[in-house]
């Protein structure tokens, strides 16, 4: 009896890798499929080309050679949310997130445009968020396409289906942009309240800084009345993440480059990160920098100095007098919180401590939203789909509010419960925070 | 039978151990005689007498303590009995294993002897324990109260050796409690009424004994309130390792129904365990059925197990029919309410008993004081067999006289699952020797 | 390889779409090739197509295409399966069950559920949990294989000891016959009408039919839980351990061990609190009455002790519980993090022979120059040797293979069986002699053939050699690819 009806894979050929970067970690995959049923795109579609296992598989496949990038791989990689839950159940400890970014990689050379983003990342990647001020403009540009009730008529008239390409899909998840005087950054320096803890640096993003602007003074404050004493580094932009995770892999590099030298400079005892993609991305700087001798080191000491917000104030109870919130609500792990950072305990542990606050437990809250960095934008279809999932899922708990910790899952989530005709709303955790200790007129 | 024939047997078997003539009348089944007994004292004898069956065509029976030798049809044509109570050694027990091999034709209650004396036992309590063989019990895949916890012998039996049609002596599953080696043989065996093979060697998983055990009864006016206790029971901590429903009159007939007036509905109880457990079930057993009309809660005698799965038979002096109703357990109450309303309305009387927690109803009819009519006895049996199918089921004859069965079917319709038995029975014997006739779909 | 050529492939794939969809039928070779193994990566075979049903009429009109065109088919689930089950050996149809996966029925009161075949094992838990039921057998997979894929290989799981394995809790299936007729065996009561076919069907490997429809039993969860582990410095201890316990007795409802490899190994992965530097941990589980419950705690805490257990604690809450489970449950895939590969052995033995046989598994594999990790159901006697090797490194997978086969006979000698739980299919069928005598086999191809008459349903497993049994008889020898390398002796 022979073992196999067709070619075996090649023996020992020395490390695999992709575009230059190591695939070794696949050699792990013991194909146990512990992993399957964790998969969004598995549990949706049921095919093995679609879940971890089997996108390890073709990625193994590629590397030996075996395998060719035909369309089908690609599509099956590129439908792939890179949520890394499958990282979380492994046993084996693949490191899926590496695997799935080389690949990507691999893919944007091999044919660049195959992910069907090349327009979105013209705009975005290398434009808008390379440049803060341009980034700006277009923030601009967009509030007044809301504002001046162009949206309504463009969405109403049926033009929407006539912009190109997964421009619908784009244009449906636009977020509401503040006008400017909300979109003003914390200030540089917030002081310290009561005993001093330490002095943190604070991301303040990119599309975050223009959408979510609020959330980082909110940031700021929370910190403050904990003790921080709270610096904006000047010269900062975006970490990288959305490029690394489209394949666009020089990029990602030279922003991750430019972010540690923006952050060095301010010498703070952490770097404090209030979205979910950002903290996973930078804690991961010491890999994506290894081989660039100039930075491993540095990359490596200031991924340690990185912590996810909840994470950081987690550490200790939560200090000052926080006032009631009055309010039943529910929390989604962004995934690169959850699987990226493995924080879970972190977020509930504060949310508990709000008093008034009663928190519902959601099904499945560590599953994707189908946000998943631009993936909304560029898998429509299977976004869609999960995004109706959890919606459901929020929807059966009965809660006021979904709380989570990342612009694109407050975006997601927010549409898809509007979709639904719900009032529930999304607020980010740090929303809830700084209301329990006042807003931004919060006394003492 | 030609003496060419019985010669070999006895060459096979030795001279006494073939019964002819008149020595056969303890083998007569529904009046019908047996060409000869043939009791082999190793399983290459019994290859050797199947061998010699099959080559002359002659149909095989066969038979352990004979204790349910008249449930289904008997054979068309006479033939031989393979008895096998000279295979009734304990042939291996490992304690430390939980595990037992016993030949075919050792009696459940002397196996149970044999393992209690080592604090261990087979959980298996089918009736008539002194005669019935582990090989006849396996199959008729009988059963007692305590399958509500300890299940049947299909949770039980690891390996089986048995002797097919054409005298291949062939074994199935393995002695160590884990097997999925192949296919489930036993399994195929167990409940198979000797059409497949004659079983001649049994491997089963044993239990320790427990500590303490105790039989509970509960006194209920109405039925349905009892079969509202039993579904009380099921929704609750307790793990009872019998539920057993009796009505008034197959109480009486197992001798329960002390007090008067006779109750609607006896609901009795089996628990084991260590003495707290026993006593704290106890205690909620009360608690629970209390509120639903249980009153006087008391224990029984040991002996009482025993008459618990025969109960409605045992209700009547003259009984002119026993079928067995398989149902969902929540149904129970119901169907035994159902049942004795048709038969009341064909003027006649019934008994019922179930091992309520796990569907199994019995309804008996009685043929006393006057002999049943055999068309209104076969219009309730047809009704009962509709009653229990309506509601998912099936329902078996489990004894009556040979002119009801004639009427009713022994056994209910397996649909289209009945094609692939008869491939079975095909496939195993060919020449349809063993127990031809007397099983489901004709088999 | 396929027969078919490219034209008829591409005709048959349209009518493949014509019946379940133009998105539920792959035949892209890439596509397919992803479908090569199931968990055990020592096999591959490709399939000509998947297709994806989500009816039984689906299913019942694909077996009767596969019929009229001679093709082998056969069903999958997760792909979980560690025996090669599941593998399209002669090519032809792989018939997913993946998106047939809800539970279509629950009632509780009867404490029953009607599932489809393709959902998985732990979500019908979660499913009827809220209500304080569960689906008893926990195969250590159970987060993701089906219960489809359960009932084929009739599997078990660590509570196995006391509540039985997956046929104790199946009463009854819909199933497409090999000849795509829809047929029920058994039903929702829990007597059968005839033969047992739901019992026989349970454990066939996918060669009776293809389930489309399962009853199975969910049960009260217990009043009490109670989780010990026991910690030795020597792993006869453990074994003598498990022996004391059932002579006090008790029947825990799960008696797990894990060896040191595997400690280390799922220690690095979840950090579940077993001990790195013991030889060996003994995890058991009593559940059930509350009452009573700490007196048994009691008995097995002084049965290991008395076994010469250097620890012995019980887990304080349900989160420690939980965790040391993960570990356990974990076990075979978190040697990922010590080895590239490693195949799992299943053999059972009575579990009085245990200390003597995990020596010879032992020595066999020390002298294969390879490492063996422990992981297994101590109190059922069900073993999992698992050998670590490196598929890259020329000459291991053989000598893999060769320890393997040792094993088996080691098993089989002390009157154990070659599989408790994983099934035969592709990767044991040559070793069945060394259980079952030709008679025994010949009996089980019969019953094969009166359920699978075509032979087309799942062709190539559980029996010895592919052709030569077709006919009914003694089975024709044939040697094994690594008896014919001469690595192993069949006895
Ligand atoms: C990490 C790990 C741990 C494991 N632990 C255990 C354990 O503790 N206990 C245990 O018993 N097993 C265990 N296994 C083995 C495996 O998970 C089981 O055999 C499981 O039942 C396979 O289910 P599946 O859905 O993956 O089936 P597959 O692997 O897809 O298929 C298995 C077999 O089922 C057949 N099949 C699938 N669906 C159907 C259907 N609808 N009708 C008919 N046949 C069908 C296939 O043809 C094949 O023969 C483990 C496996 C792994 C990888
Ligand atoms: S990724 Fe991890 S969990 Fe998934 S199959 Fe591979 S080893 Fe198993
Ligand atoms: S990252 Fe998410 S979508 Fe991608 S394979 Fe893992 S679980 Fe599936």
């Amino acid at each position: 009896m022979d073992t196999t009806t067709h070619a075996a894979p090649p023996a020992a050929a020395g490390p695999l890798s992709l575009h230059g970067l190591s695939v070794e970690g696949v050699n792990q995959c013991v194909h146990c499929g512990l992993c399957l049923a964790y998969c969004p795109t598995f549990s949706e579609l049921g095919t093995e080309m679609d879940s971890p296992r089997g996108r390890i598989f073709m990625i193994k496949s590629l590397a030996e050679g075996r395998m060719s990038l035909s369309d089908s791989t690609v599509r099956h990689l590129s439908l792939c949310l890179d949520c890394r839950a499958c990282e979380t159940v492994c046993p084996a400890g693949v490191p899926y997130g590496r695997l799935i970014e080389a690949a990507k990689a691999e893919i944007e050379r091999d044919r660049p445009g195959a992910l069907g983003r090349r327009l979105f990342r013209w705009l975005n990647f290398g434009l808008l968020l390379g440049h803060p001020r341009l980034l700006g403009l277009a923030a601009s540009g967009a509030r007044f396409y809301q504002a001046s009730g162009l949206q309504r008529l463009v969405r109403k008239s049926g033009l929407v289906r006539l912009l190109p390409g997964t421009l619908p899909a784009w244009e449906a998840l636009l977020p509401p942009v503040p006008a400017k005087a909300e979109r003003t950054a914390p200030p540089r320096v917030t002081p310290a309240e009561g005993p001093r803890r330490a002095r943190v640096a604070l991301l303040t993003g990119c599309v975050q800084s223009v959408i979510f602007a609020a959330h980082n003074r909110a940031t700021a404050r929370v910190l403050a009345k904990n003790g921080c004493e709270v610096i904006v580094p000047d010269g900062q932009g975006c970490c990288g993440a959305l490029n690394a995770h489209g394949g666009d892999h020089e990029r990602a590099l030279a922003m991750a480059r430019k972010t540690i030298d923006a952050f060095e400079s301010a010498r703070a005892d952490a770097v404090v990160v209030n979205t979910s993609g950002c903290g996973a991305h930078m804690k991961a700087y010491g890999h994506l920098l290894a081989a660039d001798r100039g930075y491993a080191e540095r990359a490596k000491r200031f991924a340690a100095s990185v912590r996810d917000l909840a994470e950081f104030l987690a550490q200790e109870p939560l200090r000052g007098s926080l006032s009631s919130v009055p309010l039943t609500c529910t929390y989604h792990d962004p995934c690169h919180v959850a699987h990226g950072q493995k924080i879970k305990s972190e977020p509930r542990t504060l949310l508990a401590q709000i008093p008034g606050l009663r928190v519902v437990e959601l099904a499945e809250s560590d599953w994707c939203c189908g946000s998943a960095g631009i993936y909304n934008l560029t898998e429509p279809e299977m976004a869609t789909r999960l995004l109706h999932r959890k919606v459901s899922h929020v929807l059966a708990t009965g809660a006021e509010a979904v709380v989570t910790a990342n612009p694109g899952c407050i975006l997601q989530i927010q549409a898809g419960l509007g979709a639904h005709g719900s009032a529930v709303r999304v607020l980010h955790l740090v929303e809830i925070l700084d209301r329990a200790y006042g807003g931004p007129g919060g006394a003492q | 039978m030609p003496d060419a024939l019985l010669d070999k047997l006895r060459a096979a078997v030795g001279a006494a151990n073939l019964l002819t003539g008149v020595e056969l009348s303890p083998y007569v089944v529904e009046g019908r005689t047996p060409e000869a007994a043939v009791f082999p004292g190793s399983i290459e004898e019994v290859a050797v007498v199947m061998a010699l069956a099959s080559q002359v065509g002659r149909s095989v029976t066969p038979w352990g303590g004979g204790t349910a030798a008249s449930v289904g049809m008997p054979a068309p044509r006479a033939g031989l009995i393979m008895g096998l109570r000279r295979l009734g050694r304990l042939l291996d027990h490992e304690p430390g294993d939980l595990t037992a091999t016993v030949e075919a034709g050792m009696t459940v209650a002397a196996l149970q002897t044999a393992l209690g004396s080592r604090g261990q036992w087979l959980s298996l309590d089918p009736a008539d324990a002194d005669r019935a063989t582990i090989g006849g019990v396996l199959a008729t895949n009988a059963c007692g109260p305590r399958r509500h916890l300890y299940g049947t012998a299909r949770d039980l039996l690891i390996g089986v050796t048995v002797v097919t049609a054409d005298g291949s002596i062939v074994k199935g599953g393995g002695k160590v409690v884990k097997n999925v080696a192949g296919y489930d043989l036993p399994k195929l065996f167990i409940g198979s009424y000797g059409t497949l093979g004659v079983i001649v060697e049994a491997t089963v998983k044993l239990r320790p004994l427990p500590g303490q055990e105790e039989l509970v009864c509960v006194r209920f006016d109405r039925l349905k309130d009892a079969g509202a206790a039993v579904r009380a029971i099921a929704a609750s901590d307790l793990l009872p390792n019998a539920v057993e429903l009796l009505d008034g009159a197959a109480a009486a007939g197992a001798g329960l129904a002390a007090g008067s007036p006779t109750p609607g509905g006896l609901l009795v109880v089996g628990f084991d365990g260590v003495r707290e457990q026993v006593d704290w079930q106890r205690a909620e057993l009360a608690r629970l059925t209390g509120p639903l009309g249980g009153r006087d809660v008391r224990p029984l005698e040991v002996a009482a197990w025993a008459r618990l799965t025969p109960a409605a038979r045992a209700a009547f002096g003259a009984t002119a029919a026993v079928m067995a109703l398989a149902v969902l357990p929540s149904q129970v109450a119901e169907t035994m309410e159902q049942g004795a309303g048709i038969a009341r309305g064909r003027g006649l009387q019934s008994a019922w008993a179930a091992h309520a927690g796990v569907g199994v109803v019995r309804g008996a009819v009685a043929s006393d004081p006057a002999p049943t009519d055999p068309a209104a006895l076969a219009a309730v049996l047809a009704e009962w067999r509709e009653m229990a199918r309506a509601g998912g089921g099936h329902a078996n004859l489990e004894w009556a006289p040979l002119v009801v069965k004639s009427q009713v079917p022994v056994w209910d319709d397996p649909g289209a699952a009945g094609r692939i038995m008869e491939r079975i029975k095909a496939q195993l014997d060919p020449r349809n020797i063993l127990n031809p006739g007397r099983f489901v779909a004709g088999i | 390889m396929s027969p078919l050529t490219d034209t008829r492939k591409r005709e048959l794939r349209r009518e493949l779409e014509s019946i379940v969809g133009q998105a539920a039928v792959l035949s892209d070779p890439d596509e397919l090739m992803v479908y090569e193994s199931d968990g055990l990566t020592l096999f591959r075979a490709l399939a000509d197509f998947v297709v994806f049903p989500t009816s039984a009429q689906h299913v019942s009109a694909v077996v009767k295409l596969a019929n009229r065109e001679n093709l082998p088919f056969v069903a999958r689930g997760a792909g979980t399966g560690l025996s090669g089950g599941c593998l399209p050996t002669e090519g032809g149809i792989v018939i997913s069950m993946m998106r047939m996966n809800r539970v279509l029925e629950v009632d509780y009161e009867n404490q029953i559920a009607v599932v489809e075949p393709g959902l998985v094992n732990l979500h019908l838990s979660w499913k009827v949990g809220p209500r304080g039921y569960y689906y008893a057998p926990d195969p250590s997979s159970q987060q993701a294989c089906t219960i489809g894929g359960n009932i084929a290989n009739n599997s078990g799981g660590p509570h196995t000891l006391k509540y039985g394995v997956t046929t104790n809790h199946v009463l009854g299936l819909e199933v497409v016959m090999p000849d795509g007729e829809i047929v029920w065996l058994g039903g929702k009561t829990r007597e059968a009408c005839g033969y047992d076919l739901a019992g026989v069907f349970v454990g066939s490997e996918g060669t009776f039919g293809i389930a489309t429809r399962i009853v199975v039993r969910i049960l009260k969860k217990p009043q009490a839980v109670k989780t010990v582990l026991a910690v030795f410095d020597a792993i006869d201890q453990a074994s003598a351990a498990v022996s004391a316990i059932i002579a006090r007795g008790l029947v825990p409802a799960a008696m797990e061990m894990i060896d040191r490899l595997t400690i280390q190994a799922v220690e690095d992965a979840f950090n579940c609190g077993y001990p790195r530097d013991a030889d060996a941990a003994l995890l058991i589980e009593l559940d059930g009455l509350a009452v009573g419950m700490d007196t048994q705690a009691e008995h097995i805490v002084a049965a290991c002790r008395e076994s010469g257990a250097r620890e012995v604690r019980t887990a304080r809450s349900e989160a420690e519980r939980q965790l040391l489970w993960k570990g356990r449950k974990s076990a075979f895939g978190a040697y990922g993090r010590v080895s590239p590969a490693y195949m799992v052995m299943d053999g059972v033995i009575p579990r009085t022979k245990l200390p003597y046989v995990l020596r010879r598994v032992n020595e066999i594999v020390a002298a294969a120059g390879l490492r063996v990790g422990n992981v297994f159901h101590a109190g059922d006697g069900n073993l999992h040797p698992n050998i670590l090797y490196d598929p890259r490194k020329p000459g291991e997978e053989a000598r893999v293979v060769a320890a393997g086969a040792e094993i088996m006979k080691v098993c089989a000698q002390v009157g154990g069986s070659i599989s408790g739980e994983h099934g035969i299919g592709l990767e044991k069928a040559d070793f069945m002699p060394f259980i079952f005598s030709a008679a025994d086999l010949a009996l089980m191809h019969r019953l094969k053939s009166a359920f699978n008459v075509s032979g087309l349903c799942n062709p190539g497993k559980i029996f010895p050699t592919k052709k030569s049994c077709v006919e009914v008889g003694p089975v024709a020898y044939r040697p094994h690819a690594i008896e014919e390398k001469g690595l192993a002796q069949r006895f």
